[in-house]
């Protein structure tokens, strides 16, 4: 019996093991620099997208809808960058779980946002 | 086999704030909070995206929003986003001067952001921009206000630890705190560039 468990306890470690193996996405990664460039070049990555996206609305060139989608996307591209740069995403003790939970809440989130405001302006024109 | 030594090596040159086992998880949950205040300011953005142009008797996004203090309050609130990681990247060098230095400019550009948003709400209501006034103010003011109360309550947050980080220096727990607080202030960074972007930018655009 208590060979059986111990066996049992030796699979699970195992199947762990292959499970790691089989994430390498996930694996953490740290990064060690001497002077914070990366952090430099994220803030004036930061500053130069906030701008471009300020400077496209006060110039007004393009028709209103294509102008919010563009700066819609420098937004996500300014929230993509914080969370790589700044908020060390890939850090971890083990497997870099977090990954995951970003994953399924940008899915969770668009649905969401995407639904209420598609159900809450539902046949609006007519009533 | 080789990954159990690998693994052991690299525990071993892991930052302090992921060296203890139990202080590390909750870094991990903290990334679980930070996932659910994503539907909080999503379900908020997403009112505000259907009531914007309800305007009642009220002014209009066009008509309230001037671009100068919303500029300063971006500026503000991004660097302060950039000398946070600056703390946290002297944390990791063991630089206790520096990582206490950094966390004081961030807490006062934070200050000066929610003194910034603060005046500009007392001005709107003194106009008579209140948040009974119409649909479009009340999402406003509700997905605006949450976010200034999440900064405001960072900064006392981030002042405890100040007084931790002084009196105790970087342990597993004060270095792990400190690394939390930098994600909570990182994503509130992100939820501003989405207010300045949906909010602001979109009320001037015609």
């Amino acid at each position: 019996m208590a060979e059986k468990l111990q066996f049992q306890s030796e699979a699970t470690a195992r199947a762990h093991e292959g499970e790691d193996e089989g994430l390498p996405s996930l694996l953490p990664r740290f990064g060690e620099e001497k002077f914070p460039w990366i952090q430099v070049w994220g803030y004036i990555g930061s500053l130069v997208l906030t701008f471009a996206a300020l400077i496209l609305v006060i110039d007004h060139v393009l028709p209103p809808v294509a102008l919010l989608s563009v700066i819609l996307t420098l937004a996500v591209g300014q929230a993509a960058l914080q969370i790589g740069v700044f908020m060390h995403v890939r850090e971890s003790r083990g497997l870099a779980w977090q990954m995951v939970f970003l994953g399924l809440v940008l899915l969770m989130a668009a649905g969401m946002v995407g639904m209420s405001i598609w159900i809450m302006l539902f046949k609006s024109g007519v009533s | 086999m080789s990954v159990p030594v690998a693994k052991e090596e690299m525990e071993q040159h892991l930052p302090l704030e992921f060296a203890d086992e139990k202080e590390s998880i909750k870094i991990t949950g903290f990334w679980m909070f930070l996932v659910t205040d994503v539907m909080i300011f999503g379900s908020l953005f997403s009112s505000y995206a259907v009531y914007r142009t309800s305007v009642a008797q009220g002014p209009s996004a066009y008509q309230l929003f001037s671009f100068g203090p919303v500029i300063l309050e971006t500026v503000l609130l991004l660097t302060s986003s950039f000398t946070i990681g600056l703390s946290i990247y002297s944390m990791r060098r063991q630089n206790k001067q520096a990582t206490i230095a950094w966390l004081i400019v961030t807490l006062l550009l934070g200050a000066g952001f929610v003194i910034s948003e603060v005046h500009d709400f007392v001005g709107y209501v003194a106009a008579g921009a209140t948040w009974h006034q119409s649909a479009f103010l009340s999402a406003f003011f509700i997905l605006v206000g949450t976010h200034g109360a999440h900064v405001t309550f960072g900064i006392l947050w981030a002042t405890t630890l100040l007084i931790q980080l002084i009196r105790r220096g970087f342990t597993p727990v004060t270095t792990r705190k400190l690394f939390t607080f930098s994600l909570y202030w990182h994503f509130l960074d992100i939820v501003w560039i989405f207010i300045f972007t949906f909010v602001y930018l979109n009320g001037k655009i015609v």
